[in-house]
Parts: C-alpha cells; structure tokens; sequence
C-alpha cells in the first residue's frame, strides 16, 4: 500500500492478547502506539510506554502561585496600600488571608486540571478523530480490543504496519486514511462558531428579558435599604412637625461660633485680638481672606476687587486712612455683622478664621504703608 | 522468627522494666501532676492507634471496600491494641482530682462549672469512660474477632453481618472519639470547649491508626510476609494520608482562626497560653511536622507507593500524633513545656508496651483474611 494512511488499527479478541501483541509491535518502531478499549486496562501506560503525565506538576506550581497571589494581593491591599484596623486586628494578619488563600488555590489548581488536561493534553480543539469514522468503533467500543499504529513525525509505513499487527495475532486490520489538515477554523466552521454564539445571546437575552417580565423582580440583600429611617429634607411621622430633620434646641451653640458679646460697633472697638501673631496665624488669614473678601475688596484689600467691576459696588478701601486707624475690634464686627452692602460672614468664618483675617489685614495695610524700620528688621534677619 | 530478631523482644523488656521504674520514679520524683500528664498522654496516644486502626476496618466494611481485604488483617490486629489500653485508661481516672478542674470541690465556686458539675464531676465521668471502653469491646468484638474467626470457618456470613454493623458502628465511633476528646483532653481546661473538638482528635486518630498500618505492613513485606500486597495498596494507605493531613490542618486551622477572630477571652486563652513563650515554638512545631512536612512529602504521586518514603512518613504521622497530643495536654501543667527523664520513661515504658503487645499480635494466626471472599479481588487491585 502506497496511499498515506493516518493510522492502521488492529483488533483483538481478548485484553490479554492486546497486552501480548504490544511489545512486539512496539519493537518494530514503526510510529506512535495507541491503544482503543472498551475499558480501562491496567497497566496499559506502562505497556505503551507513555510518559507521565506532566498535569500534576502543573497543578502543584499554579496551586502554590494561586496560594501566593492571595498572599500578596490581601497583604498589599489590608497592609500596605490602605492599612485599616478590622476587628481590632493589625494590618496583615495573615490568619485572616488563609481561607482566601486556600480557596484561590483550588481555583488555580482545579483550572490548570482542567484546561490544561482538555487544550494541552488531549489536543482539543479536534474536531473528528479518524478513529470515530473507523468500520472498527462500534466493536472497540463493545468487546473488542484495538492497537493502533499511528503516524507520528513522518509518513506511515502502512504495509509494514500492518504486517506487523498481523504477526502480533491481530484478528482483523483496518487502514485508516489519512485526513489530511484537521478541518479546523475553516469558515464554514468560524461562521457557525459565531452564529451560534450569536444565537446563544439572542436566546439568553429574550429568555432574560421574558423572565424579567413575567415574574416578579427579587431585589437582592435589601435589608439594609429597609431598615426604618429619618431621611434628610424628607417628610417623616416619627416627629410631630412632621419633617424628617430636626432644628437644634434653642440656644444650640456651635463650636468655634460663640456670638458676639458686644452691642455695637463702639463697643466692639474695645475687643482684643485673641490670636499671636505667627506664621500659622497669618496663613490662615491670607487663605480666609482670599476666599472670602478678596472678590470685593482686592488683593490688596484697597476696595479694588473683580466685583467692583461687574456689579459697580462700592465696597470700603481699608488703605484709607479711617481703617488705618481703626481697633482691630471694629474690623472684627464688620466681618461678623456685615456693613452696608456687605453681609454677615459670621457663619462662613469660625471665631478663629475671623481673628486670623483681622491679623491678616492689619499686614496688608503695614504692607503698603511700609516704614523704613520695617525693612531694617527685614534686613537685619 | 528467625535467630536475628531474637534480640528486640529481651531489648524491649529491658525498656519495659526500665521505663516502668522511671514511671514510678516520676510519680515520687517529678509529682503526681506531671505524672498524671504523661499517663494521660500515652493512654490518648495509645488509644487513638487503636481506635484509628478499628476506623481503617470498620471504613473497609462499610464502603464495601475490596482492595484493603488483603491487609485488613493488619488494622484488626492493631486495633487490639485496645484491649490494654481499657486497664491503662481506667487508672488513668486517678488523675481526675489531680488534673481536672472540673472534679475539684473548688469548681463549685466558679459558676460555670457549677452549672457543668454534674457532666464533670468523677462519677458521672467514670461511667462515660467506661461506657465508652464497652463500645469500643463491642466494636473489637463483631469486627476483629468475627474476622479472626471466619479464617478457619471460611463463613461469608462474617461479611454481610459486618456490612451490616459497620454503620451503625460509626455513629459509635464518632460519639467515643468525641466524649473521649471532651472528657479526657477538653476536660482538661473546662473553661474553654470547642464544638470541632472531637473531628480535631478523629482527624489526628485516624492519620495514627493509617501511620500504625502502614509502618507494620512494611515491616512485615520487608520480612517477607503479606505475599501478593503490592505499592498499589500501600498507594492508598500513602493517599489516604496525604488527604487527611489536609483535613487536620483544615479542622485545626478553622477552630484557630474562628477563635481568633471573635477574640473572646475564655477562649482565646486557650491559644494564648499556647502561643506565648517556649510554647509558641512548640505550636510552629506542631503546624510543621503535622501539616508542611507530610504535605510536601506525600504531594507527589512516587511517593505515595514508594515503600522508603511511606516509612518515614509514616513514622513522622504517629511522631507528629504524639507532639499534637503534648500541645493539647501538657500547657495544663503551666507555661513551661517539660520534657526530661519522667518524659523519657513513660515513653520507653508505654512505647514497648505497646510494641509487645503489637508483636504478639501480629503472631496470632493468619497474616491476611484467608476466609474472606473478596481476598483474591483485593489481591488483584491494580490502580
């Protein structure tokens, strides 16, 4: 026979005489053995001279990676990326890690089993094994016994082959053609691969949305959502006006907002600044007096601010001489009480931001008003 | 027996008459609780070989097993062990007053024992202990002594009838190693009690009677006996091991961390005393030679069936039984983990005790179940 042949298979009666044949046929060394049972035949691998399976190996090495990444994901994530106190335990107990660890690992392991067994070991995707097609399967898979001879690096000698198959005791012999390139990812077979998946969606997208429909949605874990509760702005009987939010007790005074113990302006000028003036101090009035007078009366605090522009308000130049000479005191009761147009800006600025941005005016007024003292101090440091 | 083994037996009298003066040198010398300590430990040790071994065959019958009717005789007859070990546990009550906090007239001022005196007290004590060493007769009797006796009646009837036992056997079995477990070793720390207990003691019994197995079924192949048992059977035994040290690990494992995460304080004492001071090592110890050690051992597939490496796990299994049982009995005697002479006594003197004993039975009659059945199915067992 000259035809290229993929395989060349030959029964045998009896699992004993498969055994028998195989080591004969083995020593011809005429391609790679394989044997079709009915059943499991102890110490078939031996006979074949298969190699160990590497699966094992594989499944301890991504076991162990798997058990790692756990490890280090929860170390990275509990200690060192955003360590928080759970349960009063330190960051990165390890003893916590452990269940994650353990079930990571499987994950890992049973994966590589499984994939790796079915895309490494056994070839898939391979679609029609030419054993299927054989005149010979329906008795393998019955009571008969089958050693193949199958093409391993280069072409099959099927006359040899079959030969000796027949020398072994081989009761019948089949030659199996060879099928040329396995018939994968060709476009009849990528269309209906797509098709399919395509047909899955639309099934699976109907079937959701039929069930979404007809029966009732269960929203999931909703005991949080209604557990009873005040919500802000919102109505709520539990109190007797009826709103959800409540308004302080009378006299309810805020920390960092004591009012005002004065009566007046006039009285206010007798107040003292509470604050030393450092650095700190200083700091926090530049940044509340930028945020909050710098749009009206300038940088420079001179009545020069981006507002006077838009809207042609006239808010106080404090470089004139009248502010000059005003106690800090009266600055302060303007910030808290407002002054003509200007408003109240006792609940934007905490006693303290106040104190601050009176401090923080008096620099900008020596600022501008500079003396020559001031630099020597300056120069002398 | 041939002229070269004559020595071990004189040697191990010597050990046995050696051991048994240092045991009665301990008692004087060290005290009575240190003494009670080590009792209580070898009397455990001893009787989780033997109660794990009755495990193996009541296993075999009740999943109707074929491939271990061939060296089931082994177990059986370690499961003998038993019968000396009933007289070692019943003096073993005279630790009671000694050790257990729970038999002291000054555990009726502690509330919760008061409310436990009953349970704990030595009568009621003493009556479980003994009801427990009669099921355990019971269980020798059907299974061990039935199948000593189908040798020469060749009688099937052993096999349906065990078949029949062995369920109901297992709930036996799991209601004796857990009030064994509570009782003698939970007992020892009222306080604290775990309801895993008990699956904490089997896991640990079992991998002792499997380590006991296999390093006799060894002992005995290298002496040419046990025709016919091949690496496939010792596979299993070896696979077998590899898993239930997991699943020591596992019971181990979660009864800690459940513990340490509530973080109540009756009961994380109980690993606060074992996690502070020399007995921190001991516990590392413990985790290594009990879990990393025979994990990483027995993980490959040779080493399941290589009879060299099974040897020395499995004489690291029942190494490892024993250190477990020191954790959990001797942090009762205080902070520091003794070991000196008194420990060197009682285990030369329980050691070959039980190997006497072991040799003695593994003399008696026939080596494999030659009245079974399925023998020649199990002989044939190929993986």
């Amino acid at each position: 026979m000259s035809e290229s042949a993929f395989a060349v298979l030959g029964l045998f009666d009896s699992a004993d005489r498969l055994m028998k044949a195989i080591p004969a046929v083995r020593a011809r060394g005429l391609g790679r053995l394989e044997a079709y049972t009915p059943y499991p035949i102890h110490g078939m691998d031996d006979a074949l001279g298969l190699r160990r399976s590497p699966l094992g190996g594989m499944v301890l090495v991504m076991g162990i990676l798997g058990a790692l990444t756990a490890l280090g994901f929860q170390y990275w994530i509990s200690a060192i990326d955003y360590p928080i106190v759970t349960g009063g335990k330190p960051p990165g107990s390890w003893e916590a890690f452990v269940p994650i660890m353990f079930e990571v690992t499987v994950l890992f392991a049973t994966f590589t089993a499984g994939l790796g067994m079915l895309l490494l070991l056994n070839r898939l995707p391979f679609f029609g094994h030419p054993v299927l097609s054989s005149k010979a399967i329906k008795e393998i898979t019955r009571d008969r016994f089958a050693l193949s001879v199958e093409a391993d690096a280069g072409p099959l000698d099927a006359t040899a082959a079959r030969e000796a198959l027949s020398a072994a005791g081989a009761a019948h012999i089949e030659v199996l053609p060879d099928v040329g390139p396995r018939p994968f990812l060709t476009s009849d077979y990528v269309l209906r691969t797509l098709g399919g998946i395509f047909a899955a969606c639309v099934v699976s997208g109907l079937l959701m949305y039929g069930a979404v429909k007809l029966f009732p949605v269960l929203p999931p874990m909703v005991h949080m959502l209604d557990q009873p509760r005040l919500n802000p702005q919102k109505a709520d009987s539990f109190f007797k006006d009826g709103h959800g939010m409540q308004m302080p007790v009378p006299g309810t005074v805020a920390r960092g907002y004591l009012p005002l113990g004065v009566a007046s302006q006039e009285e206010a000028a007798s107040l003292v600044n509470p604050l030393p003036r450092t650095k700190d101090v200083f700091a926090l009035g530049r940044e509340s007096f930028r945020r909050r007078c710098v749009v009206c009366h300038g940088a420079l605090a001179n009545g020069v601010g981006s507002l006077t522009a838009a809207y042609g308000a006239k808010p106080a130049n404090l470089q004139a001489k009248q502010f000059l000479d005003y106690p800090d005191g009266k600055i302060y009761w303007v910030i808290v009480m407002g002054k003509n147009a200007m408003p109240s800006h006792a609940a934007d600025l905490s006693e303290t931001q106040r104190w601050a941005v009176v401090h923080y005016v008096r620099a900008l007024q020596r600022a501008q008003n500079a003396k020559d003292e001031d630099l020597k101090v300056e120069g002398q440091r | 027996m041939n002229a070269t083994t004559r020595p071990t037996p004189i040697l191990l009298w010597a050990a046995l008459a050696l051991g048994a003066a240092g045991v009665v040198g301990a008692y004087l010398g060290a005290g009575p609780e240190r003494f009670w300590a080590n009792w209580i430990l070898w009397f455990i040790f001893l009787f989780t070989v033997g109660l794990g071994s009755l495990f193996i065959v009541a296993l075999e019958h009740l999943i109707n097993a074929k491939w271990s009717v061939p060296i089931r005789r082994i177990p059986e007859r370690l499961a003998t062990l038993l019968l000396p070990v009933i007289p070692i546990g019943l003096i073993a009550l005279g630790a009671l007053p000694v050790l257990y906090p729970g038999t002291r007239p000054e555990a009726l001022q502690n509330p919760i024992l008061a409310g436990k005196a009953f349970w704990l007290g030595l009568p009621f004590f003493s009556a479980r202990a003994v009801v427990c060493f009669a099921l355990c007769l019971l269980g020798l009797g059907v299974l061990v002594r039935g199948s000593m006796r189908q040798d020469s009646s060749k009688d099937p009837a052993f096999n349906v009838r065990a078949r029949k036992f062995a369920p109901g056997w297992m709930f036996i079995f799991a209601a004796v190693i857990t009030l064994v477990a509570f009782d003698w070793i939970s007992g020892l720390t009222p306080e604290w009690y775990s309801d895993i207990f008990g699956i904490y003691l089997f896991a640990g019994s079992f991998l002792a009677g499997l380590g006991a197995t296999s390093l006799a079924i060894l002992h005995l192949k290298a002496r040419s006996r046990l025709e016919g048992v091949q690496n496939d059977h010792l596979y299993n035994l070896g696979g077998f091991m590899f898993a239930f040290t997991v699943f020591w690990s596992y019971i181990g494992f979660a009864q800690y961390m459940l513990m340490w995460y509530a973080n109540l304080p009756d009961e994380v004492l109980y690993y606060k005393v074992r996690l502070e001071g020399p007995w921190h090592l001991v516990t590392i110890a413990l985790a290594f030679f009990h879990f990393v050690l025979p994990f990483f051992v027995l993980v490959t597939r040779d080493a399941k069936g290589d009879s060299g490496r099974l040897r020395k796990v499995a004489f690291l299994m029942l190494g490892a039984h024993l250190l477990d049982l020191y954790w959990l009995i001797f942090p009762a005697l205080g902070a520091t983990p003794y070991f000196g002479w008194p420990e060197v006594s009682f285990a030369m003197f329980f050691l070959s005790l039980g190997l006497l004993w072991v040799r003695g039975a593994m003399e008696k009659g026939e080596d494999m179940p030659v009245g079974d059945p399925f023998l020649q199915e199990g002989l044939e067992f190929r993986l």
